[in-house]
């Protein structure tokens, strides 16, 4: 009998190791039916993410707040805008977006495409109106023709957002340190690094949120941070009104995290250490903590080991640089693509 | 002298018979079910940390991750083996014979017992907890033991909100603050058995009903009706109650976060035992009992601190019994508690250190059973135990305890009772 249960409960080990922490490399973006993935629409589509144009006085592109030379993220704490406005929150990566079953922090966008056209009638972000920003391109011959031949129709804010979606679906991430790790090289994670991995489903308690292969359970989950502030940012409750949802923010993907400080909502935390010492004291207390927030009592030593960890989540994301740009509208591109 | 020794035995022979070093459950079927590490919910094995604890109170459920379930039937075989090998020694002095007439002298090898664990859900907010303990025969180098369906419960949570939940069954009552399944020493806590002769053990499992319930206050409470834990040969049906109040300060639970302060209170029935039919020849079952129930009762407080990677636990509890379990004139009232301090500065490493003690009752049986001579301080008990365990990995750990009990002499012309207790062993669990 006990042969039996032995056999038993090794094979569930291996059952449940693929279920929840076995996260294997990315499998292939699936794209929507309804905006199948070409060449042609991502070349376009990588234009527009970098256009300024997209914005009402033509300096901010997709790209200044979703950088690719920092992690398709914001070195900053918080976006800078038009005129120099400045939002509450820390720009998300685009890295491996195309997973994510929501987008923004607070999860009201749930396709890329969706996504992908907000910042533009962010008064805040680009503070321009999509009609503008149709008529604006419309009016450049280059995106005009490409538009035809991608879409067959003139330029429209369906087809920008779904031009730039595609783009986004090709910035993934390929195998990270850990992937090779657990596809049995044994040599590709630091021994520092394989201790962290165990603390991150264990003492750490990373898992019950950041599981699967994006490490991310598509969540949403009150941690406390700023909540402790006046006005704290209420995160999904602004977007569902559910009071459960106080507080409540989308749990990011951890793939590549190390390339994209700062962290958090509201880009508080400075380093990965900084983000591992807030967890550590359990949150900001608050009626909507979420009850899996608690004290880890982490030592010193595991802390680095879990950032060494979160480091061995990077993998190589293809370099995209700054496409060339059609004239028109009366007003050129930054040639740098709105990148600061 | 006989009967000296006989009296002797209501209250240490129950101290020694429940408080025998004895091994600690952990529940590898959850970390198996989920895919965790045993750290997510043990701060060390089988000790939970304050995530553990909220997944014990949310009735075997992740909190807010209700996605994540899966029943029985759904997710991985839930069993789970328990044991541990190694070295145990025990040293008794001359008079140890005092507390426990079976006492002896031993330095072994030894396998230490077996626990075959089960536990998951049978559905939503219906979870289920089972420990079987296989009957063993002693041999040299194993250590026998009784087959019992030790615990068998289900527990119905969150019903209409988390200040509601129904636990049915056998099952270790919320009452006891300090948890002996999962404590960190072999060394029993001796306050929660000392008790009467055939009276309930509060550190082990009872049968019955038990309602709780927690809020975001970090409040909680627990009451039950139970059997007495079926330790008393003559209790005929569930006539105990119980009380615990809780209340958590900062964030955790009070595990290894968190300070906790504690409250409870017990009050049982049961029959006595006639005293003059007790014989150590004769077998338990077959001695007398009044026809008339006597009451008995708990009360206890306790307090968990948490400063850092250090936890101090203590505990203070009173008994009050009717004077017919005890042969006396007026009702027996004795107390005792413990203090201890564990330190976890990482992972793979806890060590701890406790004293318990006891003022055991102070007994006047010179009429009623006609003994001559002795003292009236009857068995005062201390406990010194220091020990530590290194986590090989999270299922195998290598545990290091010494311990060193003594009990004060009845007769002055003996000396204290003392035993000295040590173990090194490998405990693993899978």
């Amino acid at each position: 009998m006990w042969a039996g249960l032995a056999l038993l409960a090794g094979q569930s080990a291996v059952w449940a190791q693929g279920r929840l922490f076995a996260n294997g490399p990315l499998s292939p973006v699936v794209a929507p039916a309804d905006n199948p993935q070409t060449d042609a629409k991502v070349r376009l589509g990588a234009q527009l993410y970098f256009d300024t144009r997209l914005s009402a006085d033509n300096t901010i592109s997709c790209a200044t707040c979703h950088d690719p030379h920092t992690g398709w993220a914001n070195p900053h704490s918080t976006d800078t805008g038009i005129g120099g406005q400045v939002g509450g929150r820390n720009s998300g990566t685009v890295i491996n977006a195309a997973y994510m079953r929501f987008q923004f922090w607070d999860g009201r966008e749930g396709s890329l495409e969706g996504q992908a056209v907000g910042p533009i009638h962010n008064p805040i972000e680009m503070g321009e109106t999509h009609e503008n920003v149709v008529r604006k391109l419309n009016s450049i011959p280059g995106y005009r023709e490409q538009f035809q031949g991608v879409f067959g129709t003139d330029v429209t804010i369906d087809a920008i957002a779904k031009a730039i979606a595609s783009f986004e679906r090709t910035v993934v991430s390929g195998a990270s340190p850990f992937d090779l790790y657990m596809m049995g090289d044994h040599a590709a994670m630091s021994p520092a690094a394989v201790r962290g991995m165990h603390l991150f489903n264990g003492k750490a308690h990373c898992t019950p949120c950041h599981s699967g292969p994006l490490f991310s359970n598509q969540g949403f989950h009150n941690i406390g941070v700023g909540m402790d502030k006046e006005k704290p940012d209420l995160g999904r409750f602004d977007h569902t009104k559910d009071p459960a949802d106080h507080g409540r923010f989308k749990v990011p993907t951890l793939r590549n995290i190390a390339e994209t400080p700062p962290y958090l909502h509201d880009g508080s935390e400075k380093t990965l250490m900084d983000v591992v010492n807030y967890y550590n004291r359990g949150g900001v207390p608050n009626t909507e903590l979420d009850p899996l927030m608690v004290p880890l009592h982490l030592a010193e030593r595991e802390k680095v080991d879990l950032v060494a960890f979160l480091e061995a989540l990077t993998g190589p994301v293809a370099r995209v640089d700054v496409p060339l740009f059609p004239d028109g509208a009366g007003v050129t591109a930054d040639p740098k693509g709105g990148l600061r | 002298m006989k009967n000296r020794v006989v009296l002797a035995g209501l209250v240490l022979g129950a101290i020694a018979g429940f408080c025998r070093p004895q091994d600690a459950s952990a529940i590898p079927v959850f970390a198996r079910k989920y895919g965790f590490n045993c750290t997510m919910c043990h701060s060390n094995m089988p000790r939970l940390n304050d995530f553990g604890q909220r997944y014990r109170m949310n009735g075997y459920q992740l909190v807010g991750l209700g996605s994540l379930e899966q029943t029985v039937l759904e997710s991985p075989a839930p069993v789970a083996l328990r044991t541990s090998a190694g070295y145990v020694g025990t040293m008794f002095n001359e008079a140890a014979g005092l507390s426990d007439a079976t006492a002896s002298d031993e330095s072994d090898f030894r396998l230490n017992g077996l626990d075959l664990l089960s536990a998951g859900q049978l559905g939503r907010n219906i979870g289920y907890f089972m420990v079987y303990v296989p009957q063993i025969a002693a041999a040299r180098g194993v250590a026998g033991q009784e087959g019992s369906l030790e615990m068998a419960s289900i527990v119905f949570s969150n019903l209409a909100s988390t200040w509601l939940n129904v636990r049915a069954g056998r099952f270790e009552p919320a009452f006891v603050p300090f948890s002996v399944k999962r404590q960190l020493s072999v060394s029993p806590y001796a306050v929660y058995d000392a008790t009467f002769q055939d009276g309930p053990a509060l550190s082990g499992a009872q049968s019955g009903v038990e309602i709780s319930g927690h809020g975001p206050s970090r409040f909680q409470y627990a009451a039950g009706l139970v059997d007495g834990g079926g330790t008393n040969v003559a209790i005929d049906s569930p006539a105990d109650v119980y009380l615990r109040l809780a209340q958590v300060i900062g964030a955790g639970e009070g595990q290894t976060a968190g300070q906790r302060l504690g409250v409870m209170g017990y009050l049982g029935r049961a029959r006595p035992v006639d005293l003059l039919s007790v014989n150590s020849c004769r077998p338990a079952d077959t001695l007398r009992v009044s026809a008339t129930r006597r009451s008995f009762y708990r009360v206890g407080l306790d307090a968990c601190l948490n400063l850092g990677h250090a936890n101090l636990a203590l505990q203070y509890l009173m008994a009050g019994d009717d004077w017919a379990f005890w042969g006396e004139k007026e009702h027996v009232i004795y107390s005792g508690g413990f203090g201890e301090l564990s330190w976890l500065p990482r992972t793979e490493f806890v060590g701890f250190a406790r004293v318990d003690y006891l003022d055991a009752p102070k007994i006047d049986s010179r009429d009623r059973f006609r003994l001559t001579g002795g003292g009236r301080d009857y068995g005062d008990l201390l406990r010194l135990t220091v020990g530590g365990r290194y986590y090989i990995e999270d299922n195998v750990v290598i545990h290091g305890e010494y311990s060193h009990r003594s009990e004060k002499s009845v007769r002055k012309a003996i000396d204290d009772a003392t035993e000295s207790f040590v173990t090194a062993r490998i405990d693993f669990a899978f």
